[in-house]
C-alpha cells in the first residue's frame, strides 16, 4: 500500500475524532479564553478586567484559599493512607485480593452515595453516629459544622485512599526484591528497608500520585456541593463551587469564564510538572 | 520475593486491615439498614442498627413520591450510549495511532494526550451556552455528546494494540482485506479483554457523573439518578430511610461491577490508570 493512501485511511478513521476534539475541546477553550476578555453581557470588551477583578474578589480568594487548605489535607492524608495500605497489602497475606477489592469499593461509588450517606451519618441530630454516640453515653459531635472542611478532606479520603493504594501498589511491584534481600542481610529492620529502599524507590510514584491529586482535588465539586452545600457560611465553598455560582447563579458568563482560565492555568501547570518528571523518570 | 513489613507479626497487619476494611464497609452496609426502616425508627433517635422489621414497602414509596423509573432510564441510556460510542471510537482511534504511519500522526497524538489536562469547567461553560442556542439541554444527546470518546481510552487501547504482531495485518492485507475490514476482522476480535475493561470502568463512571447532568438537565423527568436522589434528598430531607434506599438502586451497577471484576479489578486499575 502506497504511503499516500495509508496517510488517507488514517485520517478517514480518524475523522469523528478530529471533528469531536475540535468542537467539544478546543472550540470551547479558545472560545472560553475570549468569553473571559468581555463583560457579562457578552458583548462589551473588558479586556483583563475580569482577570483583575478575580485577584481583588473577597470571595474567589477565600475559596481559592480554602482549596488550597482542602488538597494539601487531601494530598498529605490520602497519599499517606494509600502508601500505607499498599505497603501492607504487598505483602503475601492470606486474603489481600478481598481487602484490595474492599478498600476500592467507595472509589467507584457514585459521589452522591458517598456525599448524602455521609451527611447522613454525621448529621448531629439524625446521624447514626451521634445516636451511637449518645447510646453509649457519649458527647455527640457537630463535625460539619465545627470542623466542616477538615470533613470534607476526611470523606474524600475514605472515598479515594483505595485508588491510591492500587497505584502504589504498581509502583511497589517494581521494586526489585533482591534489594530488600541484600538489605535483610545487612540486619536491616523493617522500618529501615522502608525508608531505606521503598520510600526513595517509590519517588516516581509518590509524584504521579500527589500530582493528579492535586489536579483532581483542586477541581473538587460534587462531594461539598452535597455534603455541605458549601456551608455553613462559605466554609466549604471551594473555588470550582464559586466558579459555579458566578456562572449559573449570577448568570455572569464572561467572569465564569475568567475563572475557569485561571483554573485551566494551574492545573496544566502542575500537569507540565508532572510530564517532566516522567521523562525524568524514563530517562 | 515479596517484602514483609511486619516480619512474624501479620497480626498487626490484620488489625488494621480490619479495622479500616469496616470503617470502609459498614457505612455502606448502614446504608441498607437505613432504607429498610420504618418511618418511626428514622425519626425515633435511637440507633437503629437492624429494623424490627424489614421495610421493603420503602422502595415503592420512593417510586411513587419521585419518578425514579425515570431517573434510572435516564442515567441507563446517558452511560450506555457513551459506553457504546467509547467502545466504537476509541479502539479505532488507538489502532491508527498504533500501527498507521502518517504525516501529521505526532502532532494529533499529543493534541489528543492534551486534552486530558483539560479540567471539565473550562469545557463546560462554552459547551452549556451552545448546547443550550441548539435546544439540547434536557435531551438525551445534551447528556451523552461531551462524552463520546476520551483520551484515557484512546491511549488504553493504543497501549493494548501496539504489541500486536504487524504481520497479522500484513496477512489480511496480501488476501486482499480492505482496510477497515483488516480493523474489524484482525485488529478488533484481539482487544477483547482492553474493550470488557473500557466497556466496565466507562459505564460505572458515567454512571456516576455528577457535574455536567447537574447542569445539562433543569427538567425532573431529565435528571439522571445521581441529581435525581440529590434533590430528592433535599426535599424529602426528613425520610433519609428513602434517599438511602434511592442510593441502594444508584449503587446496583458498582455492586456488579465488583461481582464480575473480581479478579482483575486491581491489576485493571493500575493497567488501564483510569482517574
Amino acid at each position: 500500500m502506497t504511503r499516500r493512501r495509508q496517510a488517507l485511511t488514517a485520517w478517514l478513521f480518524l475523522t469523528p475524532a478530529v471533528l469531536f476534539f475540535a468542537l467539544l475541546f478546543f472550540l470551547p477553550i479558545g472560545n472560553q479564553l475570549l468569553t473571559g476578555l468581555y463583560d457579562s453581557d457578552g458583548v462589551s470588551f473588558v479586556g483583563f478586567g475580569n482577570f483583575t477583578r478575580a485577584f481583588g474578589d473577597p470571595e474567589v480568594l477565600h475559596s481559592f484559599l480554602i482549596t488550597l487548605v482542602y488538597a494539601a489535607g487531601t494530598l498529605v492524608v490520602g497519599t499517606a493512607a494509600g502508601l500505607g495500605l499498599a505497603v501492607i497489602l504487598n505483602q503475601a497475606l492470606p486474603g489481600r485480593t478481598l481487602f484490595r477489592s474492599v478498600l476500592l469499593i467507595p472509589y467507584l461509588t457514585s459521589v452522591s452515595i458517598v456525599g448524602l450517606l455521609w451527611r447522613n451519618i454525621l448529621d448531629p441530630q439524625v446521624g447514626i453516629l451521634n445516636r451511637l454516640l449518645e447510646a453509649a453515653g457519649l458527647p455527640g459531635q457537630t463535625w460539619l459544622s465545627t470542623h466542616p472542611l477538615a470533613t470534607i478532606v476526611g470523606i474524600t479520603v475514605w472515598s479515594g485512599a483505595g485508588y491510591t493504594m492500587v497505584l502504589f501498589l504498581a509502583g511497589l511491584q517494581g521494586i526489585p526484591g533482591l534489594y530488600y534481600e541484600a538489605a535483610r542481610i545487612d540486619g536491616a529492620g523493617p522500618w529501615r528497608r522502608f525508608f531505606a529502599i521503598t520510600l526513595p524507590l517509590l519517588t516516581p510514584t509518590t509524584l504521579f500520585v500527589s500530582i493528579i491529586g492535586l489536579i483532581s482535588t483542586l477541581q473538587q465539586f460534587a462531594l461539598p456541593y452535597i455534603v455541605t452545600g458549601g456551608g455553613p457560611g462559605n466554609a466549604t465553598s471551594l473555588y470550582a463551587h464559586r466558579l459555579f455560582i458566578v456562572a449559573f447563579n449570577d448568570n455572569d458568563f464572561g467572569y465564569a469564564s475568567a475563572l475557569s482560565v485561571l483554573l485551566l492555568l494551574v492545573v496544566l501547570t502542575l500537569s507540565l510538572v508532572q510530564l517532566r518528571i516522567g521523562d525524568r523518570a524514563n530517562a | 520475593m515479596r517484602e514483609r513489613l511486619f516480619p512474624g507479626d501479620r497480626i498487626a497487619a490484620y488489625v488494621v486491615l480490619v479495622a479500616l476494611g469496616l470503617v470502609t464497609v459498614l457505612p455502606l452496609l448502614y446504608m441498607i439498614v437505613l432504607a429498610l426502616q420504618s418511618d418511626a425508627e428514622v425519626q425515633s433517635g435511637d440507633p437503629v442498627l437492624w429494623p424490627e422489621h424489614l421495610e421493603w414497602s420503602n422502595f415503592t414509596r420512593l417510586f411513587e413520591a419521585a419518578p425514579f423509573g425515570r431517573f434510572f432510564v435516564n442515567s441507563f441510556v446517558m452511560a450506555g450510549a457513551i459506553t457504546l460510542s467509547h467502545l466504537i471510537f476509541d479502539p479505532l482511534v488507538g489502532y491508527v495511532f498504533a500501527k498507521m504511519d502518517f504525516p501529521g500522526k505526532r502532532i494529533a497524538f499529543v493534541a489528543v494526550l492534551s486534552t486530558l489536562m483539560v479540567p471539565f469547567f473550562v469545557r463546560m461553560l462554552p459547551i452549556y451556552s451552545i448546547f443550550a442556542s441548539l435546544g439540547w439541554i434536557d435531551s438525551y444527546q445534551g447528556l451523552i455528546v461531551p462524552f463520546l470518546m476520551d483520551a484515557y481510552g484512546i491511549f488504553l487501547m493504543r497501549q493494548f494494540i501496539r504489541p500486536l504482531p504487524d504481520e497479522l495485518i500484513e496477512a489480511a492485507r496480501v488476501d486482499g482485506a480492505g482496510e477497515f475490514r483488516i480493523y474489524l476482522r484482525v485488529i478488533l476480535p484481539q482487544c477483547k479483554p482492553a474493550l470488557a475493561v473500557l466497556g466496565l470502568f466507562t459505564f460505572v463512571f458515567q454512571w456516576n457523573e455528577f457535574l455536567w447532568p447537574l447542569i445539562a438537565t433543569s427538567r425532573t423527568e431529565m435528571r439522571t439518578l445521581p441529581i435525581g436522589l440529590t434533590l430528592f434528598n433535599q426535599e424529602y430531607f426528613t425520610q433519609w430511610n428513602l434517599t438511602a434506599a434511592g442510593a441502594l438502586i444508584l449503587f446496583v451497577p458498582t455492586a456488579l461491577f465488583f461481582v464480575i471484576t473480581q479478579k482483575f479489578l486491581v491489576e485493571g486499575i493500575a493497567l488501564s490508570g483510569l482517574k
